[in-house]
């Protein structure tokens, strides 16, 4: 129903703005007393909070209709988008916990006395046994559904809730059966109809198929996890046997430097890291980053990169080292080709990196000035990071060494 | 024995074998191929090889967790064959399961036809093949990258100074010969600590042989 229909029937308090803006979509409050119903419908409506809950209980009093509304709103609101869990102030569980036991108390004072609610039955014109059983059965019914919905509420909606959780539920669902075999042990005891004792162990049932359901949820979704592990690993064994192999072939077969070798190549690293690497936390420290760019190297230049690294690193990915060693990467898969071997060793003294090519090397010193790779990019950087850049190059290849201490770096992150 | 070096193949992909073959340089004759454990058991008894290359995965091998290449191992025990295991894309684990079997080195089954009969030649003059990752892997497993040395050169669970220093030029790209040449010692010393390496990555009961090698791939 669109608002300006509203507006000849309704008069509002408020005059009637010229446009009206957007309303606020009918969702349901994370942070809520109960459920966030009212708190929603209160939103939408641009009125109070409270105005809305006197509304329903207005309307509970006209035979039940306001909790009727609040349910059928309850139901179909949806929750306002978010990721926290929804957090109730209200202490639900424990409210239908008191109310319930109180209720036991004063039923099981009365239970056979023919007293109802400190009313002589007798005297409302009510005798014969068989109305007493059916009087005696409703207001047994009270404590018993009180208390199954207060072990509910704590077990199925209270659960999740980060500021109760399980624990609660527990200790709800604990008081909640003692007193039900509390009622059930006085039963037995007094004259009562044995077809009330139905009403007890009814209750005790229900709570314990809501156990139930948990664990059937846990067990079933244990189950869809495992099949789906196990698809995977069976999956990468049939790749590993057949598409992994084909690829080492290919590249066996076509040549180390050629373009058919290099496409194979870059396929075989792309296919083991998801087959192998899927679950682990992408974490971009220095040789999982230079092991990157050396896969995308291999794709723009003849060349077959091998990264291999000792200890660990906490030099990251984003750091001068890092940049320094990218560069000089480069510069071996540009100038020299073929295979490049790195080496990362990362200890609590510091980092350090060798890039080593088979190129034909080259005199750093007749590098002409204005070239400014080697000099700039890699020494230079080094320097100012305060660590150091070495250079040894002669006819059987060219090795850059970078190291960067532990020390310093780590008084720069505190 | 005739001058070329008499070789095996075991892996259970005939296009791989068949490639392999192919590619084996003339020094190298190929005197059986099998695909599974219990053939490869039969050929390698039959043939009486110098060298099985062998395939760290392989189909029949015994007990769930055995890996194949390490069943054929055990499996043909008293046998004067060396083993260099051959793999695609293996956890750390199944590599250093099928090395501490008894296997020579292993090598990548990307490797060219040239490397590979390079490898084989080694691995038939009892030296060992170690690739920069297998180095690598080895300084981190030792504990070298944190400042581990062995006070005396037969302690199993370190490596000594020198040890570590050639396994440091390995991982960086460094061929034997180089090796050699950077430390100022002969290419047979720099095979004696290789060998003396793969010693103790075979003997010790270092505890982080399994567990590094169950949380980090070689390759």
């Amino acid at each position: 129903m669109s608002s300006s229909a509203q507006h000849p029937l309704v008069p509002l308090a408020r005059p009637p703005r010229a446009v009206p803006p957007p309303r606020p979509e009918l969702t349901r409050a994370r942070e809520c007393l109960i459920s966030g119903t009212a708190e929603g419908l209160a939103r939408h409506l641009g009125v109070s909070t409270g105005l809305v809950r006197a509304m329903f209980i207005a309307l509970t009093v006209l035979s039940g209709a306001g909790v009727l509304l609040y349910v059928w709103c309850w139901v179909f609101t949806p929750w306002e988008p978010g990721k926290s869990a929804p957090s109730r102030k209200a202490p639900v569980a424990w409210v239908l916990l008191a109310v319930g036991a109180l209720l036991e108390l004063i039923m099981l004072q009365q239970l056979g006395t023919g007293y109802m609610l400190g009313v002589y039955l007798p005297d409302l014109g009510v005798d014969g046994s068989m109305p007493m059983l059916l009087d005696l059965g409703i207001l047994l019914l009270g404590p018993v559904v009180l208390l199954v919905g207060a072990a509910l509420w704590a077990d199925l909606i209270d659960r999740i809730d980060p500021t109760r959780g399980p624990r609660q539920a527990g200790v709800v669902r604990g008081i909640a059966v003692v007193l039900l075999v509390v009622m059930v042990v006085a039963m037995v005891a007094r004259p009562t109809g044995p077809v009330l004792l139905l009403a007890p162990f009814a209750g005790l049932l229900a709570m314990f198929a809501s156990s139930l359901m948990h664990r059937w949820r846990e067990l079933s979704g244990e189950r869809v996890r495992r099949i789906r592990e196990e698809q995977r690993s069976e999956m990468a064994a049939h790749l590993h046997d057949s598409v992994l192999q084909t690829l080492a072939l290919i590249q066996n077969r076509a040549g180390a430097s050629s373009e058919a070798a290099r496409l194979a190549r870059a396929q075989e690293r792309e296919l083991r890291a998801w087959l192998y690497d899927g679950d682990a936390p992408a974490d971009s420290d220095l040789p999982t980053d230079l092991r990157d760019y050396a896969g995308a190297l291999e794709l723009d230049y003849p060349v077959h990169i091998d990264v291999v690294s000792a200890g660990l690193s906490t030099e990251r990915a984003s750091g001068e080292l890092a940049a320094a060693a990218r560069e000089a990467m480069l510069n071996a898969a540009r100038h020299a080709g073929g295979e490049v071997s790195v080496y990362i060793e990362g200890s609590t003294s510091g980092v350090d990196v060798f890039i080593r090519d088979r190129g034909a090397g080259f005199d750093l010193d007749e590098v002409p000035g204005d070239r400014l790779g080697v000099r700039q990019s890699i020494i230079g950087r080094m320097r100012r990071a305060g660590g150091s850049g070495t250079v040894r190059s002669d006819e059987n290849g060219t090795e850059v060494h970078l190291r960067i201490a532990g020390a310093p770096l780590r008084s720069e992150d505190a | 024995m005739s001058d070329s070096i008499r070789v095996v193949i075991v892996d259970d992909h005939s296009i791989f074998r068949s490639g392999l073959r192919a590619d084996l340089d003339e020094t190298v004759e190929v005197v059986g191929e099998a695909a599974d454990v219990p053939s490869a058991i039969a050929t390698i008894r039959e043939k009486m090889p110098d060298v099985v290359l062998l395939d760290v995965h392989l189909p029949g091998g015994a007990g769930a967790d055995a890996t194949g290449g390490e069943s054929v191992i055990r499996g043909s025990a008293p046998t004067t064959a060396r083993f260099l295991a051959l793999s695609v894309s293996d956890a750390a684990e199944d590599v250093v399961r099928v090395i501490r079997a008894g296997a020579r080195g292993y090598i990548t089954k990307g490797s060219s036809g040239v490397e590979v009969s390079k490898a084989v030649h080694a691995v038939a003059g009892g030296d060992a093949v170690f690739s920069p990752r297998l180095a690598g892997f080895v300084l981190d497993a030792f504990g070298a990258v944190a400042g581990e040395t062995a006070a005396v050169d037969d302690e199993l669970d370190r490596l000594s100074a020198r040890e570590q220093e050639v396994m440091r030029l390995i991982a960086r790209g460094y061929a034997y010969k180089e090796v050699a040449a950077e430390l100022f010692i002969s290419i047979k010393t720099v095979e004696t600590h290789v060998s003396a390496v793969l010693r103790k990555l075979q003997l010790s009961s270092r505890h982080e042989l399994t567990v590094w090698a169950s949380e980090r791939r070689l390759l």
